[in-house]
């Protein structure tokens, strides 16, 4: 974002988009999982991520075209997402959540709500987490959808979560 | 004339960036699709930038010059390792590991000189220190060109699975693909299934091979004429010796990618039929001046004579080769070690 700005000071402008780029690194992984997540079995090609992104955030997140297709190539390596072509048209590449990536994605998802409710008064700003339609695992902060059912233990950590699902009055698998 | 110029515009904005690829990824099929990608993006961006719902030959230059340069494209596949003291961490243990073999292998040519000049009788007072000198120098020297390769493989981006042949990365892919469909993450173990440690045909061929010379020369079917009892002597120990080593080539082929204890086992009797192997051999060279390996019907004594020399070159290379093939087995033994945690 102070990329953009002109007529700054060089010194703070090289520190502070230092900086920038070093919060921006772990979470355009993140935003980039949140979206293909989102589209599930549809799936999404590169560009669409990134009208996605722009769209979702108002403009204020972005990540620079060069930057998007090396972070899919490795997010596929590690095997968090897997790809397929178009048979027709154009064919484009289109990207879906793998259940490996689904899994690992819940648990940064909660990690990530959980840390920002955390730090949220050290900023002076206000976060609500939607409890209502999550559970976050006590132990590790993974993201659990409250279902009709749900689990009885955490499946990242393997937590007894038990107590959580019986304070909210739901039924455990 | 417009639309030749607009894919000729991105043609060579992709060839640019194909140029300026690392070559690690380069070399794999990948790269087209990598290329595909990037080359599609350019057209809807370039499509989306005119406004007209088809790309213009100003929203296409709007569209390269919005993407980033070639070289920026490309500088972001070379971002892959987590960096170390200019060493990216993933390189570390393989730049570790060459820097052992580079040691033990300066080290090993070393002792093999100091035998070699005991067993020529050239021995002198300085020979230990220049061989500490000689081990020093090289390890100086190799040091400095290893750490120097590993440095700007680390820039561009390597990571050690790049340097395996592109069967075993292909069986990565697949155990990759696997944990992840099962979701869960990808284990070593998953890489080690995935990459057998024998490969039990080429063994059971070689070693059945390794069988019949090794019976050949034991019932010895060269005729009585060529060469001296002495040689044919050596001949049968010889045979004896080889027959041995392939009956547990064999078995180790017919265990195949099971039981690794068992294979261990075999590669430790491998070591010690190795180190017989060089009785015989050293038995050879102090003897080539008392007798020649040929007859002298076959051979007269004065040809035999000029030739000791360089059976003895041929005796030393032997005698070489033969601890060589000692440190892989033993090696194998370290690697196998994995494999047993696994199974």
């Amino acid at each position: 974002m102070i990329k953009k700005i002109k007529g700054m000071d060089p010194n703070l402008k090289f520190y502070t988009s230092k900086i920038e780029s070093e919060i921006n690194r772990g979470i355009s992984k993140l935003c980039i999982l949140a979206i293909i997540n989102q589209n599930g079995d549809k799936g999404i090609h590169g560009y669409q991520i990134l009208k996605e992104l722009q769209k979702e955030t108002g403009d204020a997140f972005v990540i620079e075209e060069g930057t998007l297709y090396p972070i899919l190539r490795k997010l596929e390596e590690e095997g968090m997402i897997r790809s397929q072509r178009e048979e027709i048209g154009r064919k484009k590449k289109f990207y879906y959540m793998t259940t490996y990536g689904k899994k690992v994605f819940n648990y940064l998802e909660g990690f990530l709500s959980k840390l920002i409710e955390a730090i949220a008064p050290l900023f002076d700003i206000k976060v609500k987490l939607k409890i209502e339609k999550y559970i976050f695992c006590p132990m590790c902060a993974n993201k659990i959808e409250v279902k009709d059912v749900i689990p009885k233990f955490c499946d990242v950590c393997g937590y007894n979560i038990e107590n959580e699902i019986r304070k909210r009055g739901l039924k455990i698998e | 004339m417009s639309k030749i110029s607009k894919e000729k515009m991105i043609k060579e904005f992709i060839k640019k960036v194909k140029k300026q690829l690392p070559g690690w990824l380069k070399e794999r099929k990948e790269h087209k699709e990598i290329l595909d990608e990037l080359e599609e993006h350019v057209w809807q961006k370039a499509t989306e930038l005119s406004g007209t719902g088809r790309p213009t030959l100003e929203s296409v230059k709007k569209a390269l010059t919005q993407i980033g340069t070639p070289q920026e494209i490309a500088k972001e596949y070379k971002k892959r390792g987590e960096p170390k003291i200019y060493i990216t961490k993933e390189m570390w243990p393989l730049y570790i590991k060459v820097l052992g073999i580079i040691l033990g292998l300066i080290i090993a040519l070393n002792l093999l000189n100091l035998i070699i000049i005991y067993l020529t009788g050239q021995v002198n007072d300085s020979i230990i220190g220049n061989a500490v000198n000689n081990i020093q120098l090289g390890f100086l020297y190799g040091f400095t060109i290893v750490t120097i390769i590993f440095v700007i493989l680390s820039m561009e981006g390597y990571f050690p699975e790049d340097f395996l042949s592109k069967k075993k990365r292909k069986n990565r892919r697949k155990a990759i693909e696997l944990a992840a469909k099962e979701g869960r993450p990808v284990q070593p173990a998953d890489f080690l299934t995935s990459e057998p440690f024998i490969y039990p045909a080429s063994v059971i061929i070689g070693g059945s091979i390794g069988l019949i010379i090794g019976f050949l020369l034991v019932f010895n079917i060269f005729p009585s004429f060529i060469f001296t009892d002495t040689f044919l002597y050596f001949l049968e120990i010889v045979g004896l010796l080889l027959i041995g080593e392939s009956i547990l080539n064999i078995l180790r082929g017919i265990f195949g990618n099971n039981y690794p204890e068992r294979h261990q086992v075999i590669h430790v009797l491998l070591i010690i039929i190795k180190i017989l192997w060089m009785l015989p051999f050293f038995y050879l060279l102090n003897s080539l001046y008392v007798s020649s390996f040929f007859t002298e019907i076959f051979m007269p004594p004065e040809i035999a004579t000029e030739l000791i020399d360089d059976f003895e070159v041929i005796i030393i290379i032997i005698l070489i080769i033969i601890p060589l093939t000692i440190i892989e087995d033993i090696y194998k033994i370290v690697k196998l070690q994995k494999y047993i945690k696994l199974y």
